[in-house]
C-alpha cells in the first residue's frame, strides 16, 4: 500500500517539477530540452517500480525496472551480439539497400511524369503489404539469417523514401530551374547542383521515418525464423520462457538504438540542410 | 483518370517481371518433385542441385519450366495462381463462410477502423496538448517518438493478456494495438498542422482580440486540415498493419493475419499470398477513401492539399 | 504515459484475478497451446458431442497461436486451465508461476527430428557439423537436453550443431536450408510427405526411441485454485468429460476431424491433413486414462535435469502435479 501511495506521489511531484521547469525562466535553455523529458521518463520508471511492488504484480507479467536493469547488466555480451545481428547486419543493410533502390527509382522516374505517376501508387501498394505476411515469404526465399531481415527492411523503407525523394525533386521553383538553364546546364548538372541539394530536406524527412521502420522490420522478421541470435529471436524465445525481464531488456535496447539512429540522421540533416528555414 | 494509364503500365511491368521470376524461384522444388515422378533432371541429385542457382537449373531443364507455374507449394506462386485463389475466395464462396476472404476481411477491418478512430482521437488530443502546453511539448513528444521504436510485436502479447485479465476480449484489444501504431503519425501531422498558421495570420486574429480557444477553432484547426489528412492516410494503413500484428497474440483465429499465418504453416502458400494481397488491397482502398474525403473536405474549405 | 496506463490496467486486472478465473461454478475456459487442430481433438469433441454439457459445464476453448504463452494467460486469469508441455510448465514453476498438472492425456511424445538421408546422417553422432531447425517457445527444452546428454554443443561449428530457430512451417527442410528439422509425428512430418517427399528420402529420430522424450500436452491449473472446492469440483467434471472426448476421438478419427474443421475459424485447414493428424494423435493418447503416470513424470524430470551446463530446471520439482482431480474424475 505504501508503495502505491509513493507511486502516486512521485507521479504528482514529477508532473509539478516539469510544469515548473517548462514555464520558468530557464525553459529556453538547451539543457531543458533534455532535462524535462528525462524527468518525465524517470518519473515513469519510478512510478512503474512502485506500482509493481505495491500491487504485487507477478513478474511473468511485468517485471520491475530494477530487475530489467540488472538483467541488462548481466547479459551485456548477449545483448551486444543480438544488437549486431539485428540492427547492424539486418536493419542497417536493409535501410541502405532500400534507400538506394528508392533513390535510384525516384531519379529514373523523375525523367518522365508518366513514370512518376505510375510508380507512386504501386509503391504505396508495396508499403501496404503487411510485414506479418512478407516476413515468412522472405525467410523462405533468403534463408533464416540476416539477409531475409535486410530484405524485409528494404521493402518497408522503400516507399517512404521514394515518396519523399519524388516530392523533393519537384520542390524547386521554376525561377531556380530557369537560372540553371541560363547557365547552359544540362540535365545532369542541374540534377546534381540544384535539384538534389534542394530535395535534401524532403529526403531526410523520409530517411528519418525510415529509421524506426527499419528497426521494427528487422525485429519482427526474426519472429518467423532466425539463427539463435538476434533481438527478435531473443524477445520471442524469452517471452516463451517467461523471462520477461530479458524481453524488456531487449525492448530498452531497441528503443535506445532506434532513438540513436534517428538522432544521428537528424544530426546529418542539420549538417547537410543548414540553409533550410527549419534549421535556422 | 490520367494517372490510370501510368499505373497500369507499371503494374503490367511488375506482373511481367513477376511471371519471369517464377521459374528460377520454383525450379529447385519443381525439379525435386519431377525427379520423384520419374523425370530426368540435370544435375541428378538434390545435393548437387543445391549448389546450382535457379536460372542455370532452368536452362538445363527446359522441360520443367511449365511445371514451375502449377506447383502446389511454390516458393513464388505465379500471378495466375494468386489471382485464381483470390477470385475463388472472394467471389466463389459465401460471404459468411470461414473460407471467404471477405469474411476475414471484415474480421480484420472492424478493429482497424475502431483502432484508427481511437488512435486519431488520441493523436489529435495529444497534439493539441503539445501545441498548447510547454510541459507536454517538452516531456511527451520525445517519448512519443521513443514509443514508436518499441517493437509492437513484443508488447502486443502483454497488452492482450492484461486486457484479457480485465475481461476485455474481442475487437477492443486488437483496436488498442492498432491505435498504438496509428496515433503517432496523427500526432506528428497535427502538431505540424496546428503550428502552420504564420505569424501574420496569428497577429491578425490578435487584433480582433480573439482568445486562444477561438483562434484554435477558427484558425489553427482549419489550417491543420491538409496535414491531418496526410497523416490519416499513413495512420489508416498503420492501423491495418497493427490489427494484423495483433491477430497473432489473440489466437490467430480469423482475419487476414490468421489466414496468412495458418496458410504458411500448413503448407498452403497460395492461400497465404492471396490473404497478403487482399490485405494490401484493403489498405489501398482505405487510403483511397480517405483521399476522396480529403478532396471533398478541402474543396469545401477552399484549400489545396499539403 | 503508456506504461502508466498499462500499470493501471494490470492493477485493475489483478485485483480480480481469482474471481475471474473462478467465474461461475460451472464455466471453464481452456487455453490451448496452438491453433485449432486435431492435436486438441478431445476437447473439441467433448464440446461438440455434448459431454461437457452432460456434466453441467459451460466450456470455452481459447485457441493458442504463435504469440501466446499459455502460462502467461493462466497467470493473468484469462483462463482456468491451460495445455502445456511438461518442460515448459516446470520451467514456469521455477520462474515463480505455480502451475500444477492435473491430468495427462498424452502418454507418449510425438516429437521427432526429420532429416534428409542424403546428408549422410544415420545416427545421432552425425549431427555434428549439421544445421538443425528447432522451434522455441517452450519446445526447445527437449532438444537442448538431448544434445547436452550426448555431449554435442549447440553453438555451431564443425563439432557441434548449428541451431536454426525454425519458423512455423517445414520450408527450411524443403529448401535445404537445414539438414534436419523438428517435426511432430502428427503434423509437420505429414506436411513434408505432402510436399511430395518420399519417406525413404528421409531419416527420422523419434525422441521416444532416443530415450529423451518428455511429457507433452497436459492440463495445468494454478496451484492456488486447487484450494477452492468449487474450482476442484468443476475441474473434476471437466477432466472426466475431456477424457471421454479423447477416447471418442481416438475411436472415431474421421468424425473428430470433421468437428475440428467445423471449429476452425480460419477456414484454412483441410480434412485429409486433420484425419491423418487425428490418427497419429490417437497413438500418443492411447494407454492414458488421463491420470499422470508418476514414472513418466520422473523420467521427464530426469531428462530435464541432465541438461548439463544449461539445465531447463535446476531441482526436482515439488508439488508440480496432483492426482486429486483425476482420482475423483475416474472413479
Amino acid at each position: 500500500m505504501m508503495y502505491v501511495i509513493a507511486g502516486f506521489a512521485i507521479w504528482g511531484l514529477g508532473w509539478l517539477l516539469n510544469l515548473y521547469l517548462a514555464n520558468s525562466k530557464w525553459s529556453d535553455y538547451r539543457a531543458m530540452n533534455i532535462a524535462v523529458p528525462l524527468i518525465f521518463g524517470l518519473t515513469v520508471l519510478l512510478v512503474w517500480e512502485c506500482f509493481v511492488i505495491g500491487f504485487d504484480v507477478n513478474p511473468v507479467f511485468l517485471p520491475r525496472p530494477s530487475d530489467i536493469v540488472l538483467r541488462m547488466a548481466i547479459e551485456m555480451p548477449r545483448l551486444w551480439a543480438d544488437f549486431v545481428q539485428t540492427i547492424v547486419k539486418g536493419a542497417l543493410t536493409g535501410y541502405i539497400l532500400g534507400g538506394l533502390a528508392a533513390f535510384a527509382i525516384a531519379v529514373l522516374a523523375d525523367r518522365s511524369e508518366f513514370l512518376t505517376s505510375g510508380v507512386l501508387p504501386v509503391g504505396s501498394f508495396m508499403a501496404a503489404l503487411p510485414i506479418v505476411g512478407i516476413a515468412p515469404i522472405f525467410v523462405k526465399w533468403f534463408g533464416s539469417d540476416w539477409e531475409s531481415k535486410a530484405a524485409v527492411v528494404a521493402v518497408m523503407v522503400f516507399f517512404p523514401i521514394l515518396v519523399n525523394v519524388v516530392a523533393g525533386m519537384r520542390d524547386t521553383t521554376s525561377m531556380q530551374r530557369d537560372l540553371m538553364r541560363t547557365y547552359g546546364a544540362g540535365y545532369w548538372p542541374t540534377l546534381l547542383k540544384l535539384r538534389l541539394p534542394a530535395a535534401m530536406p524532403f529526403i531526410f524527412n523520409g530517411l528519418k521515418v525510415a529509421t524506426t521502420l527499419s528497426l521494427i522490420g528487422a525485429i519482427v522478421a526474426e519472429f518467423f525464423g532466425s539463427p539463435t541470435v538476434g533481438m527478435g529471436f531473443r524477445i520471442s524465445t524469452s517471452f516463451g520462457q517467461l523471462a520477461l525481464d530479458m524481453v524488456w531488456a531487449e525492448i530498452v535496447i531497441a528503443a535506445i538504438a532506434g532513438t540513436a539512429f534517428y538522432g544521428i540522421v537528424t544530426l546529418i540533416e542539420k549538417g547537410v540542410t543548414f540553409w533550410h528555414p527549419s534549421q535556422r | 483518370m490520367k494517372s490510370i494509364l501510368p499505373v497500369l503500365t507499371i503494374i503490367a511491368a511488375v506482373l511481367f517481371l513477376w511471371t519471369l521470376a517464377v521459374v528460377p524461384m520454383n525450379m529447385h522444388l519443381t525439379a525435386d518433385q519431377a525427379q520423384r515422378s520419374g523425370a530426368i533432371v540435370t544435375p541428378d541429385t538434390p545435393v548437387a542441385r543445391k549448389e546450382t542457382n535457379g536460372i542455370v537449373l532452368a536452362l538445363k531443364n527446359p522441360h520443367l519450366i511449365a511445371l514451375t507455374y502449377v506447383g502446389k507449394r511454390p516458393n513464388l506462386p505465379s500471378p495466375h495462381q494468386v489471382g485464381l485463389e483470390m477470385f475463388d475466395t472472394i467471389f466463389g464462396k459465401k460471404i459468411t463462410s470461414k473460407r471467404s476472404l471477405v469474411y476475414h476481411g471484415w474480421i480484420t477491418l472492424a478493429p482497424t477502423l475502431l483502432g484508427f478512430a481511437i488512435g486519431t482521437l488520441l493523436g489529435v488530443l495529444l497534439a493539441v496538448g503539445i501545441v498548447f502546453s510547454r510541459v507536454m511539448d517538452k516531456s511527451v513528444m520525445p517519448w512519443a517518438i521513443v514509443s514508436q521504436t518499441i517493437p509492437i510485436l513484443a508488447l502486443a502479447p502483454m497488452i492482450i493478456v492484461v486486457l484479457g485479465a480485465a475481461g476485455i476480449h474481442g475487437v477492443l484489444p486488437k483496436s488498442v494495438i492498432a491505435a498504438y501504431l496509428s496515433f503517432f503519425p496523427v500526432v506528428v501531422g497535427m502538431v505540424k498542422g496546428l503550428r502552420s498558421p504564420d505569424h501574420m495570420q496569428l497577429d491578425l486574429l490578435r487584433t480582433y482580440s480573439t482568445n486562444n480557444v477561438q483562434s484554435f477553432w477558427k484558425l489553427r484547426l482549419p489550417s491543420s486540415t491538409p496535414y491531418l489528412f496526410a497523416s490519416l492516410k499513413i495512420g489508416i494503413s498503420a492501423s491495418l498493419i497493427g490489427t494484423i500484428v495483433a491477430e497473432l497474440p489473440t489466437g490467430a483465429k480469423a482475419g487476414f493475419g490468421a489466414r496468412m499465418l495458418v496458410g504458411d504453416q500448413y503448407g498452403q502458400p497460395i492461400l497465404s499470398w492471396a490473404a497478403l494481397f487482399a490485405a494490401a488491397l484493403t489498405a489501398a482502398a482505405l487510403v483511397g477513401i480517405i483521399s476522396l474525403v480529403e478532396r471533398g473536405a478541402l474543396r469545401k474549405m477552399g484549400m489545396k492539399p499539403a | 504515459m503508456k506504461k502508466m496506463i498499462i500499470a493501471a490496467a494490470i492493477a485493475a486486472g489483478l485485483g480480480g484475478t481469482s474471481a475471474i478465473a473462478d467465474g461461475h461454478a460451472n464455466s471453464v475456459s481452456l487455453q490451448l497451446q496452438w491453433v485449432t487442430q486435431a492435436q486438441f481433438a478431445g476437447y473439441y469433441v467433448a464440446l461438440d458431442k455434448g459431454f461437457y454439457e452432460a456434466e453441467g459445464l459451460d466450456v470455452t476453448i481459447l485457441a493458442g497461436g504463435p504469440d501466446i504463452a499459455p502460462p502467461q494467460v493462466l497467470a493473468g486469469g484469462g483462463a482456468d486451465a491451460m495445455l502445456n508441455w511438461m518442460p515448459s510448465a516446470l520451467s514456469a514453476r521455477e520462474k515463480g508461476l505455480p502451475v500444477v498438472n492435473i491430468a495427462q492425456p498424452f502418454k507418449r511424445s510425438g516429437l521427432m527430428l526429420t532429416c534428409w538421408k542424403d546428408t549422410g546422417i544415420t545416427k545421432v553422432e552425425d549431427f555434428r557439423g549439421k544445421t538443425i531447425g528447432v522451434w522455441f517457445f517452450g519446445n526447445e527444452y527437449p532438444f537442448l537436453s538431448w544434445m547436452s546428454q550426448v555431449g554435442i554443443p549447440t553453438e555451431g561449428g564443425a563439432d557441434g550443431v548449428t541451431v536454426l530457430k525454425q519458423g512455423f512451417n517445414v520450408d527450411p527442410l524443403l529448401n535445404r536450408e537445414a539438414d534436419c528439422i523438428s517435426t511432430m509425428t502428427y503434423n509437420e512430418y505429414g506436411q513434408v510427405i505432402d510436399a511430395g517427399v518420399n519417406p525413404d528420402e528421409l531419416v527420422t529420430f523419434k525422441y521416444e526411441e532416443q530415450g529423451v522424450a518428455t511429457l507433452e500436452d497436459g492440463i495445468y491449473v494454478l496451484e492456488e485454485n486447487l484450494n477452492d472446492p468449487v474450482f476442484v469440483d468443476k475441474m473434476v467434471r471437466f477432466v472426466r468429460a475431456s477424457m471421454e472426448g479423447w477416447k471418442y476421438a481416438e475411436a472415431n478419427a474421421e468424425e473428430a476431424a470433421g468437428i475440428i474443421l467445423d471449429n476452425d475459424d480460419t477456414g484454412a485447414q483441410n480434412e485429409a491433413a486433420q484425419i491423418r493428424m487425428m490418427g497419429e494423435i490417437a497413438k500418443l493418447t492411447a494407454g492414458s486414462n488421463g491420470a499422470l503416470d508418476v514414472a513418466d513424470f520422473d523420467r521427464t524430470v530426469a531428462t530435464l535435469l541432465s541438461g548439463g551446463s544449461d539445465p531447463v530446471i535446476s531441482a526436482v520439482p515439488e508439488g508440480a502435479w496432483t492426482h486429486k482431480i483425476t482420482d475423483l474424475a475416474l472413479k
